[in-house]
């Protein structure tokens, strides 16, 4: 484990050596994630101008659930991108070929080869909206709460990684996992907003089986003293499984992987 | 214990087959149809610590998918290989710490990183003693000429360059047995002979073993004792360099030069003439059947001969001659 | 002159003709795409429901107008696409950018004909979404051919000026090698400001005006107002010749800001 921490922080240095050259892009990759974000919360803000309410939800209780969402989602987005592209990128060049012959888990050393910048926009986007959030809330603070949400957002970001990695193994048979990927990880959309505005099969969905909900509505509505039962607290334990269940998952597909041709 | 033991491997891919279009890919969805092909059939071979063996074969042999599950990158489709003892596959890790591979023009290094921070990065992968690595480092940077390239990024590196900086990167934590898939592939005259050496310098030096794949039979001729040919994924030949020349070579030539034709040569049996021109005479014979001073001999008595030379057996012929089919010709005799 | 006409109009032809077949090349996010569709429909429809629980209009808009604009600008979504930014982005990568200015077919030309043959696939791909719209949802078409005549035009008005406007966009990729990150952010401002999350009506004063200060509801927001009703047909005309000012003005910028721009190709070598 710390041979493992050690090597992410040098694969962190060399990349930051060859970041630098790309300063210019690097603001703009950041600023682009912010801007997704920005077109939505403008149309949150102008409606809840004009109304009381939002299915019961306040403005800065909206903002709750945005933050957390976006928090859990920047972890993903920062630590875990290449789970993305391990198809499109590294299979299909051949370099997936070099982390085998490597003496450190595969997996690791794919998710060390790139930290990406982008998600600090995500990430800062997620810090502003959770601190105005807080802010505009009065919630009873003890030391308790600090902690919830940062096992809320860890949670919640361990179920962004565990299914971009569930979904990212399907690249060792079809070479090119981002369609499939993209049709998981976007229902997270829904979790944006509170799950009470969907039908029930919506929040099922978003509960048992692609569970975004414990990134964001679940522990939003603990902290407000909503009643949510065991689910204030499944959030680590939904995490702790799929994680789990994505890397057996990983290492089943990993002998199936048949490179390139040549 | 060998340092590579291969039984009877097989590989299979699966290729997906489907129609173009909308139609084929949601047929495909339904009712997944696949080609097999086979690129490695029942393989075995066995190759002792500190051995050079090249291996060879004509393009789409199998070479690069016998490496590829010698390493633990695929897994065998049947058979059974072992590696210094171990299962490449299943032991992974432990595998990769003692062997090194250069996959042909495809760097180990990250691109935009200077030639020490990809070592520096590599060493740390390894878990290669600082003081030995200091040590190595020195070494390979002087062996490989690399002192000049080493602040350069690997994407500013000439095919050369890069495969240089690419050996010390493979064999920096000093593996037993190394994997080279087409290290000389598109370099001149004098890289190559540079990378030889290089290769031969670490083998006597550290008795590592190494698997060379190549389509330059130079490399061949001055690395390797040993040589496997494989042939669409089955071994056709393995042994020394020699008994290729002694079997297969089993022709050779001889080449006059005359100051004018005769009309008719009488030859010895086995012996041929492969071109008569107004001022060179070429002949072919079998070594079997007769010998080289019987045929100069022969000739002289005849015309007026000013100078002659004997080739010597050339291996690429002799291994085109095979890839052409010679072994099989033989067999059926 | 016919005959020369028919001769572009055959390359154009032909041009045009590869742009379905590429979008087929990529099946399965043909399929992806519909997924990804259907999500965002829901999450709008469910959305706007919810804002109206407690009141019965917004911006003088009821439940149903609202849904009517949101769940048609789904469907026309793609009036608000544009792929010049990425097509630039990578044409000058692959070092490509030279060879196609060397073709004998007039640049900004084969850009526009490739982008209405993309406006045309990507609307025939929409179908399921139009059904779904429909079957799910209960989108009620608009029956007035007025109002379909009114947002035609101004639709193609609309998507030319957007055309001449991500052309600028575009060039600055000539600039910088973050094209992702460009593309990105384009969308975003798009996906705000092209008027598709929200009718116009909705939004505050000093909103509304920057975003009609600015191209990107051009080609959605504006002739969709005219497909729903918000906007009464007898405006068309002058909402008309609104954009066809758009379309020039952009129009021209657009070539000025190209030639400056290609010279940083032919000049520096890509
Ligand atoms: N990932 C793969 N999927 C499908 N077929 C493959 C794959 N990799 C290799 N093949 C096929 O297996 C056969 C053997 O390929 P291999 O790469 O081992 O040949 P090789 O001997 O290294 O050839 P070369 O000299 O061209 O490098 C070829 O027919 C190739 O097309
Ligand atoms: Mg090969």
């Amino acid at each position: 484990m710390q041979r493992y921490l050690n090597l992410y922080g040098a694969f962190l240095g060399q990349q930051f050596k060859s970041y630098a050259e790309y300063r210019a892009n690097f603001i703009i990759g950041a600023s682009s994630t912010i801007m997704m974000q920005a077109a939505n919360l403008l149309t949150v803000w102008v409606v809840m101008q004009q109304i009381p309410d939002f299915n019961g939800w306040g403005f800065s209780e909206l903002l709750l659930i945005y933050g957390l969402i976006t928090l859990s989602k920047s972890i993903n987005h920062m630590f875990a991108d290449n789970l993305w592209t391990v198809g499109r990128v590294y299979i299909r060049s051949g370099q997936f070929d070099r982390f085998l012959v490597r003496p450190i888990d595969p997996l690791f050393h794919l998710i060390a080869d790139r930290f990406c910048y982008d998600g600090v926009g995500n990430f800062l986007v997620g810090v502003v909206l959770l601190g105005a959030a807080l802010a505009g809330l009065d919630l009873a603070w003890t030391p308790l709460v600090p902690l919830y949400i940062l096992l809320a957002v860890l949670s919640g970001g361990g179920i962004f990684i565990a299914l971009n990695l569930i979904t990212c193994v399907t690249s060792f048979w079809i070479m090119d996992s981002v369609p499939v990927t993209r049709a998981i990880f976007d229902n997270h959309l829904f979790a944006q907003y509170p799950l009470t505005i969907y039908p029930k099969a919506v929040t099922t969905l978003l509960t048992w089986l692609i569970p975004y909900g414990f990134a964001s509505f679940y522990p939003a509505s603990y902290l407000l003293g909503h009643d949510v039962g065991v689910y204030a607290w499944a959030g680590p334990v939904v995490a702790a499984v799929l994680l789990f269940a994505g890397y057996r998952f990983w290492q089943f597909g990993l002998r199936h992987y048949s490179g390139t041709g040549s | 214990m060998p340092a590579i033991e291969v039984e009877n491997l097989r590989k299979v891919f699966y290729i997906s087959k489907k129609d173009p279009g909308l139609a084929g890919a949601v047929k495909a969805l339904f009712r997944p149809r696949f080609d097999e092909k086979v690129a490695v059939d029942g393989i075995s071979l066995r190759v002792e610590p500190g051995e050079m063996v090249g291996y060879i074969g004509v393009n789409g042999a199998g070479k690069s998918t016998t490496i590829k599950m010698l390493t633990g990158v695929l897994v065998p489709t049947g058979g059974t290989v072992r590696v210094l003892g171990r299962d490449p596959h299943r032991d992974r890790v432990a595998n990769a710490r003692d062997v090194g591979v250069v996959f042909g023009q495809r760097s180990q290094m990250w691109w935009d990183l200077a030639l020490v921070e990809s070592l520096n990065l590599i060493a740390k992968i390894y878990e290669i003693p600082a003081a030995r690595y200091r040590e190595l480092l020195d070494e390979f940077a002087a062996t490989l000429e690399l002192n000049e390239l080493l602040s350069v990024p690997i994407r500013n590196m000439s095919l050369g360059q890069k495969m240089r900086a690419e050996l010390a990167a493979t064999l920096i934590h000093e593996p037993k047995v190394v994997y080279l898939d087409e290290p000389t592939i598109g370099l001149d005259l004098i890289v190559k002979e540079r990378i030889r050496d290089f290769i031969k310098e670490q083998n006597r030096t550290r008795g590592t073993t190494v698997i060379l794949t190549t389509h330059d039979l130079g490399d061949i001729e001055e690395l390797c004792q040993r040589v496997i040919i494989i042939d669409a994924g089955h071994i056709i030949f393995d042994g020394p360099i020699s008994t290729i020349k002694d079997r297969f070579g089993k022709y050779r030539e001889i080449t006059f030069e005359v100051a004018a034709g005769a009309a008719r040569l009488e030859l010895p049996a086995g012996a041929d003439v492969i071109a008569a021109e107004p001022r060179t005479l070429a002949l072919r014979f079998d070594r079997t059947q007769t010998t080289a001073s019987q045929v100069a001999a022969a000739v002289m008595s005849q015309v007026d001969v000013r100078d002659f030379s004997l080739a010597e057996p050339d291996l690429s012929a002799i291994v085109k001659q095979i890839y052409n089919g010679a072994l099989q010709e033989e067999a059926a005799a | 002159m016919i005959s020369y006409l028919r001769r572009q109009a055959s390359i154009y032809g032909a041009i045009a003709a590869s742009v379905p077949k590429r979008f087929l090349a990529f099946e399965i996010w043909f399929w992806v795409g519909l997924v990804l569709g259907a999500i965002e429909m829901m999450i709008l429809v469910f959305f706007w429901r919810a804002v109206y629980g407690q009141t019965a209009t917004l911006g003088g808009l009821s439940l149903d107008q609202t849904l009517t604009y949101i769940l048609l600008a789904q469907v026309f979504a793609a009036l608000a696409d544009q792929d010049l930014i990425w097509e630039f982005g990578y044409n000058l990568r692959e070092g490509l950018i030279a060879h196609m200015l060397l073709r004998p077919v007039g640049f900004q030309t084969n850009y526009y004909v490739q982008a209405l043959a993309s406006l045309a696939t990507r609307m025939i791909m929409q179908l399921p979404m139009a059904l779904l719209a429909t079957a799910a949802f209960g989108l009620r078409w608009p029956t007035d051919l007025a109002a379909w005549g009114a947002f035609l035009v101004s639709a193609l008005l609309g998507y030319t000026a957007l055309f001449f406007f991500h052309w600028i966009l575009a060039c600055l990729t000539f600039y910088t090698t973050e094209v992702w990150g460009l593309g990105v952010l384009v969308y975003g401002l798009t996906r705000f400001f092209s008027g598709g999350l929200m009718p116009l009506a909705i939004m505050p004063v000093w909103l509304r005006t920057l975003v009609l200060a600015i191209p990107f509801a051009q080609s959605l927001a504006i002739p969709l107002n005219f497909l729903s009703g918000i906007t009464p047909v007898a405006e068309a005309p002058a909402t008309w010749l609104f954009q066809l000012a758009w379309v020039i003005g952009l129009g021209v910028v657009s070539q000025l800001f190209f030639r400056v721009a290609v010279r940083k190709v032919t000049v520096q070598g890509g």
